[in-house]
């Protein structure tokens, strides 16, 4: 019964819908049909077939519902909850208390500030002036929060050199939480030892500062004078 | 049945499929003589397990509505003879049917002769000792308290050894068949048969010889079921219908080259199917959420069945011509419920579904769904093909092969929905706080006693058809069968 089949085949690549005839399919036929069916897709004289570029999207769907649903549910991966409804009532009980991280600082420092302060702190000569040691950033945190939500511009004098460069008002599109990461990674990396900025300070001062434009060095020294050491 | 189409190959009930009707005795091929005996000696063991599970399943329905009966000695109890028949259906009537149902598929499909037929034949025996040594020990008052792992633990190294010999042995002359062309079928034989011992082996060490503290008994033992169910018997009755549905309907399969993914999505994800049943228990949260992720990924399996066996069943009316061959009415009758049984899977691993139906008769059907209404339907269309290419002989009545279609169709499914549906209710009327025992349905249990009549009247009139075919003698070999 194979004979019949073999001639013709040989030219013709078995179609999707190819038949084996009145009396079906040996075994050994069927196992080599189908090798065939899986090497050459399908025919161009078919024309296109949307099904595979369905199938595709469609499992492609699956998987995006899969990771969203596993990030939503899954409790942080934490070995520690069970169940779904458990970690929500915590965070409802009130608002994160907020913890100064310095890494979260300086990845936020990095990605705002260190094109000009550079990620020494140091500043670049004759430009910019440095983060490290400057009693600008040390002593009363509302300065510094200040000048980060609002800006600085006009001559400024640091750790005894001059500078005449605008700071744009960087914090102006950041979170309250996360001017406070900066600030206090600002006061207390390269050596620098002053406190902790809380998110909670920043909102306040983000108050005061309003939509005011950039400070003058001048107009923040009268309100806060500088620390001497 | 009766009514042949000109284009229908000539075909009546209780006729072997696939050869012309005046072609008198059917002969046996020389390939299937070479597994002729360890295949028949697996599918009688089977049949012999499958009339003690109908027996014990009618037992133990009717002690559900009648307390009192067969009440006189422990041995019968409700609790022993439970895990009894679950076991000897899993591991009796399933396993050995499956494999050597799988030793048969990999046989004619790989085109090679076995030279040493009694290695399996030595292994099934091995199995069916063990098997009956646990059911003893069971009987006698023993168990342990996982589902399909009751039977005694010292009994684990001889189902590992006999697993390995009756079926990784096959697997490993697989390797050195004549052909290097490999079918679909092949890789689901091959992939069931090194899940089940892994995933067998593991569950032993993790559950009943080292047991593992606190909840990672129940992960490991929820990842044994979820194998053992969708990746060992699930997957085995796929590689037959994957083989019967192109061989009876003599047209390629729908979409073979998605059969690729479909295979390797289904041993992904099935696997990690297991918390998903475990929703609600003190699992970490990211493991149920996982089996719940998996559980609907099987989405993507189950879209590449649906295009290959419903898309190659409605080419040229294969419906209505599989509806007129034996083989593959019980073959599509189980693709129907494989369909829904891994649609029900998905659907109630939702976990605001799953809730209700938890802990109720729901479960119970969806098992039954997938290991009864697919796979043991599978087998009896296979053993229809297979039994007579065995044995050189015709089925000997047309009409026990009507009673064991029907009764066993309508019993799967009245049962099955009865499962279903008083599990739902139920589930919903514990969640509104009732007492349980006004959440019982008297009905379900009397469906249920129902049912398990039915199913013995098919069962019985199966084996007596396939007994008087495995008891004539004729053996007449034909070299040229095919090949």
């Amino acid at each position: 019964m194979n004979d019949s089949h073999r001639p013709n085949d040989r030219h013709r690549r078995p179609r999707a819908s190819y038949n084996a005839g009145p009396e079906g399919f040996s075994d050994g036929r069927l196992v080599e049909v189908h090798n065939q069916l899986a090497r050459d897709k399908e025919e161009p004289s078919e024309g296109f077939s949307l099904l595979p570029v369905f199938v595709v999207f469609l499992f492609c769907g699956f998987g995006f519902w899969a990771g969203l649903y596993l990030t939503r549910n899954s409790g942080d991966f934490n070995p520690g909850s069970f169940d779904l409804d458990a970690p929500r009532a915590v965070a409802d009980n009130g608002p994160k208390e907020f913890e100064p991280d310095p890494a979260k600082g300086e990845k936020l420092f990095v990605a705002n500030c260190a094109s000009c302060h550079q990620p020494t702190g140091l500043g670049v000569a004759g430009a910019f002036p440095p983060l490290a040691g400057s009693p600008w950033v040390a002593g009363n945190e509302e300065r510094l929060i200040k000048i980060i939500l609002a800006g600085l511009a006009g001559e400024i004098e640091v750790k005894g050199a001059k500078y005449n460069a605008a700071m744009p008002n960087i914090g102006a599109g950041l979170k309250d939480a996360q001017v406070a990461h900066i600030a206090t990674y600002v006061r207390q990396a390269w050596g620098n030892t002053a406190g902790p900025v809380t998110d909670a300070k920043v909102a306040e001062v983000r108050k005061k500062v309003g939509s005011r434009g950039a400070y003058s060095p001048a107009d923040v020294l009268i309100e806060y004078p500088l620390e001497t050491k | 049945m009766s009514q042949e189409t000109p284009n229908s190959r000539p075909q009546g009930q209780g006729r072997p499929q696939g050869r012309p009707a005046d072609a008198g005795s059917p002969r046996v091929s020389r390939v299937d003589a070479s597994v002729a005996s360890p295949v028949k000696f697996f599918f009688a063991s089977a049949l012999l397990w499958l009339l003690v599970s109908s027996v014990l399943a009618v037992i133990t329905a009717v002690k559900l509505h009648l307390p009192g009966f067969l009440n006189g000695c422990e041995h019968m109890t409700f609790g022993r003879l439970d895990a009894v028949q679950r076991n000897v259906f899993f591991y009796g009537w399933a396993s050995n049917a499956l494999i050597g149902l799988n030793l048969w598929l990999l046989s004619a499909l790989g085109r090679f002769e076995f030279r040493n037929g009694w290695i399996a034949t030595l292994g099934g025996l091995i199995w069916n000792l063990a098997l009956t040594a646990g059911v003893v020990t069971v009987l006698l008052g023993s168990q342990n308290a996982f589902e399909l792992l009751e039977l005694p633990r010292g009994l684990a190294p001889a189902f590992f050894v006999a697993f390995l010999l009756a079926a990784l042995w096959p697997a490993v002359a697989f390797a050195r068949r004549p052909t290097s062309q490999v079918f679909v079928s092949q890789w689901y034989i091959l992939g069931a048969s090194f899940v089940l011992p892994v995933v067998y082996l593991l569950t032993q060490l993790m559950v009943l010889w080292f047991p593992t503290n606190g909840v990672l008994q129940a992960l490991v033992h929820s990842w044994f079921l979820q194998n053992f169910l969708l990746l060992w018997l699930g997957a085995s009755a796929l590689a037959a219908v994957y083989y019967f549905l192109p061989k009876e309907l003599g047209t390629t399969l729908n979409g073979y080259y998605l059969t690729t993914v479909g295979f390797w999505t289904l041993f992904l994800f099935a696997g990690w199917t297991g918390p998903a049943t475990l929703l609600g228990s003190p699992l970490p949260l990211w493991i149920q959420s996982s089996g719940v992720v998996a559980a609907v990924m099987l989405l993507i399996p189950l879209t590449i069945t649906t295009i290959n066996f419903f898309g190659t069943l409605s080419r040229d009316s294969g419906w209505s011509r599989s509806w007129n061959n034996t083989t593959l009415r019980f073959v599509a009758f189980g693709l129907v419920a494989y369909t829904l049984a891994i649609a029900l899977q998905i659907v109630f691993s939702a976990r605001s579904l799953n809730a209700v139906v938890r802990f109720t008769a729901f479960t119970a059907g969806q098992q039954q769904l997938l290991a009864y209404a697919f796979v043991s339907m599978v087998i009896f269309g296979a053993a229809y093909f297979i039994l007579p290419r065995l044995t050189g002989a015709f089925w000997p009545s047309a009409k026990l092969v009507h009673l064991h279609f029907w009764s066993c169709a309508l019993a799967v499914v009245g049962s099955v929905a009865g499962s279903l549906f008083f599990g739902w209710t139920q589930g919903a009327a514990l969640a509104a706080g009732k007492p349980f025992a006004e959440t019982v349905a008297p009905q379900s249990a009397l469906l249920g006693t129902v049912c398990a009549v039915l199913f013995l009247i098919g069962h019985a009139a199966f084996a007596i058809n396939a007994f008087g075919m495995l008891t004539s003698c004729s053996s007449s070999t034909d070299e040229g069968r095919h090949a």
